[in-house]
């Protein structure tokens, strides 16, 4: 572990209508780090990845957040992003009435280094489109609306690559998509390392798409706890075991606090 | 010289009015007080500018073909029609109904199947009379049997100026007419402008109108127009109103014609203290015709919207079909939206339909675009900018898309840039 990391989460408990979800969550990961956070459905990563972010959804109770130096844990969502953070949405959210490419104007604007006008800005957006095979037709259509579940995560990843944030959360990219989808995010994801060093954090429960990465740290999540941290080896040993027990040892613990 | 301020009361009115409380039936138009005639009207028509046609010639032409039809056709004796004339004043039949005014009008139309007078436009009498009065005179455009035409309008206003436009537009058999309408004004004091048209589409004829309304903040505007619509006429119209103080748009279809059809696609944008007015009403009288009305709106700031839309499926319009569609996207809590969806009908064999979403940004939308680093401030006025870029990539001509990047500019930083 990094002794200045990029992202520090200390002792973090949130919760959403006064149910806790996350509990004292310590995670970091320094700059240039791919971590990844596993576990089985409905163990909190996606919340992790969000709170993260900023949502007003979730409260967070107790614990901190700093990010590149500083303390965003009260930093509103476009604060956070503009501190370079970003997170790619497992379902990505539909905008009728605003077409993609003003949205994706609205996002770099003001942004030192990357704020572009006009041609040059269609042109760097036409390049990203190439990069991951998606039809430049997309950019005049409103935003999500008739996308398949593909073309909406390489809109996601044309995001990710728009704005290189330091720091990427990726929630669950790769779920729902075919092969031929897989191979784009995922060349999204080496396009992105290659272009900023930046750091992930992929949110996954399918390790197919951690294949072609260089892994540095592998988190495993069970009902709010982190409840296993290792190198990429773990990888291929849930590949083979699954999260059966983790589960059944987060479940004894629970029972042992109970009591 | 200059005019005195007037007020036009019960403008834009429903057909069949609501509760009187709920201040929707209709509107009132102030002009500005002060305002010197100026009629600042350009037509670039070609050919098409015509002064051997006429509305009112076509509109006989039809009329004589209706009452040959109607000569053929059995007698109404439905118990509808004694009421309205007033044939049973004994009351000896059990089955006459006792008819609202507005009932009774429709049937005294019915009987009478005159299309001259029951032609309306949209705004309304009024107005279209002031209207006449500052265009001096009316243009006629025509489009001859079998032809293309091509016609573009260009009204505009100064500050402390009145100017208004009146044009005939008579598309014979077959023809196809495409119309521009631009009114554009940057006047940066109180005035008006608008105005008022009257469109016939013969037998086979396609009509398309592009309306663009691009005013400033000081203009008051009127866009007023009545169609009728022949056997197999079909007509398009695309109403764009991004600017302008406060703006009424009037549009009223006669479709007389067997499967005739109008399609009406309102694009409009609201910002500041601006006021929007519309009022649609599409009278099915054919048989198997089709009317959609599909309006998409943005408001923001404290502006207001009042959008009427009525369709009217008129006894004997028999498989005749009506849509009207509203989505209405509120970027900002104090904004003011109307919407009055009203379907009338008289006919068994008919379809009326009507949907209106209403809505502000939800805070789904609003936390993934915060993702992106957008506050909420900058995802409302991504609406805005959006529906102008729309607006622009969509416009005519380049003159218009030139007024459409003026008034971008004023609303936008950098926004002639950003779609070059």
């Amino acid at each position: 572990m990094s002794t200045n990391p990029l992202l520090s989460i200390n002792n973090l408990t949130a919760s959403v209508d006064e149910k806790t979800i996350l509990h004292g969550i310590d995670l970091n990961v320094a700059p240039g780090e791919t971590h990844v956070l596993m576990g089985p459905n409905g163990a909190g990563k996606s919340t992790m990845g969000h709170v993260i972010m900023g949502d007003p959804v979730y409260t967070v109770n107790e614990g901190s957040i700093t990010f590149d130096g500083a303390d965003i844990t009260e930093l509103t969502p476009d604060k956070r992003s503009r501190a370079g953070l970003f997170l790619s949405f497992q379902a990505p959210v539909e905008i009728p009435g605003v077409p993609l490419s003003s949205f994706l104007r609205a996002q770099i604007a003001g942004r030192p280094g990357l704020e572009m006008r006009g041609k040059e800005f269609r042109r760097r957006v036409k390049e990203l489109a190439a990069e991951l095979s998606m039809d430049t037709a997309y950019l005049n259509r409103e935003l999500g609306v008739g996308f398949s579940g593909g073309e909406k995560k390489k809109v996601e990843m044309l995001q990710l690559l728009l704005l290189q944030p330091k720091l990427a959360v990726l929630d669950e990219t790769d779920s729902g998509l075919d092969v031929d989808a897989l191979g784009v995010v995922s060349r999204g994801m080496d396009a992105y390392r290659k272009a900023t060093d930046g750091s992930l954090i992929i949110i996954t429960h399918n390790t197919r798409i951690l294949e072609h990465l260089e892994v540095d740290r592998v988190h495993v999540m069970v009902d709010g706890r982190i409840v296993r941290e290792d190198d990429a080896s773990l990888i291929p040993w849930i590949d083979a075991n699954g999260f059966d027990s983790f589960e059944r040892e987060a479940a004894a613990a629970a029972a042992g606090e109970t009591r | 010289m200059k005019m005195p301020g007037m007020t036009i009361k019960h403008a834009s009115a429903m057909p069949a009015p609501t509760w009187s409380w709920l201040k929707m039936n209709n509107v009132k138009i102030e002009i500005p007080d002060g305002l010197e005639r100026n009629c600042q009207v350009e037509i670039d028509a070609g050919d098409a500018l015509d002064n051997a046609a006429s509305f009112e010639g076509s509109v006989a032409s039809l009329q004589e073909r209706m009452d040959a039809a109607r000569a053929e056709a059995p007698a109404d004796g439905r118990a509808m029609i004694d009421a309205a004339t007033g044939a049973d004043r004994g009351a000896e039949k059990l089955d006459v109904p006792a008819l609202s005014a507005y009932e009774h009008r429709a049937v005294r139309s019915e009987i009478a199947c005159d299309i001259a007078s029951d032609f309306e436009t949209g705004v309304g009498t009024d107005i279209r009379a002031y209207l006449n009065f500052l265009a001096g005179g009316t243009a006629v455009l025509a489009a001859e049997e079998d032809e293309d035409a091509e016609a573009a309008i260009r009204v505009t206003t100064r500050a402390g100026e009145a100017s208004g436009a009146s044009v005939d537009i008579v598309a014979a058999p077959r023809s196809t007419f495409s119309v521009t309408l631009s009114l554009d004004s940057s006047a940066d004091a109180p005035s008006f402008m608008g105005s008022t048209m009257r469109v016939f589409a013969d037998r086979g004829a396609r009509v398309d109108i592009t309306v663009y309304l691009t005013a400033s903040d000081a203009v008051t505007c009127v866009e007023d127009s009545g169609f009728v619509l022949a056997e197999d006429a079909r007509v398009t119209v695309r109403h764009v109103v991004l600017g302008g103080a406060f703006t009424a748009t009037g549009l009223s279809a006669d479709l007389r014609g067997d499967r005739s059809r109008i399609d009406v696609d309102t694009s409009y944008l609201a910002s500041g203290a601006q006021q929007r007015d519309f009022n649609y009403v599409i009278r099915h009288r054919g048989r198997k015709t089709v009317s959609n009305m599909d309006a998409n709106g943005v408001l923001t700031g404290i502006s207001k919207k009042c959008l009427r839309g009525t369709i009217d499926l008129v006894h004997g319009a028999k498989g005749a079909e009506g849509n009207e569609r509203e989505t209405v996207l509120l970027a900002s809590r104090g904004v003011d939206n109307k919407t009055i969806p009203n379907i009338l009908c008289d006919e068994d064999d008919v379809a009326g339909n009507h949907g209106a979403t209403i809505g502000h940004v939800r805070p789904e939308q609003l936390f993934y675009a915060a993702c992106r680093g957008l506050s909420q401030e900058q995802t409302e006025a991504l609406f805005l900018s959006a529906k102008l870029e729309d607006a622009a990539l969509r416009a005519p001509d380049e003159a218009v898309r030139a007024n459409v990047v003026r008034l971008g500019n004023q609303i936008i930083p950098h926004f002639e840039e950003e779609i070059a």
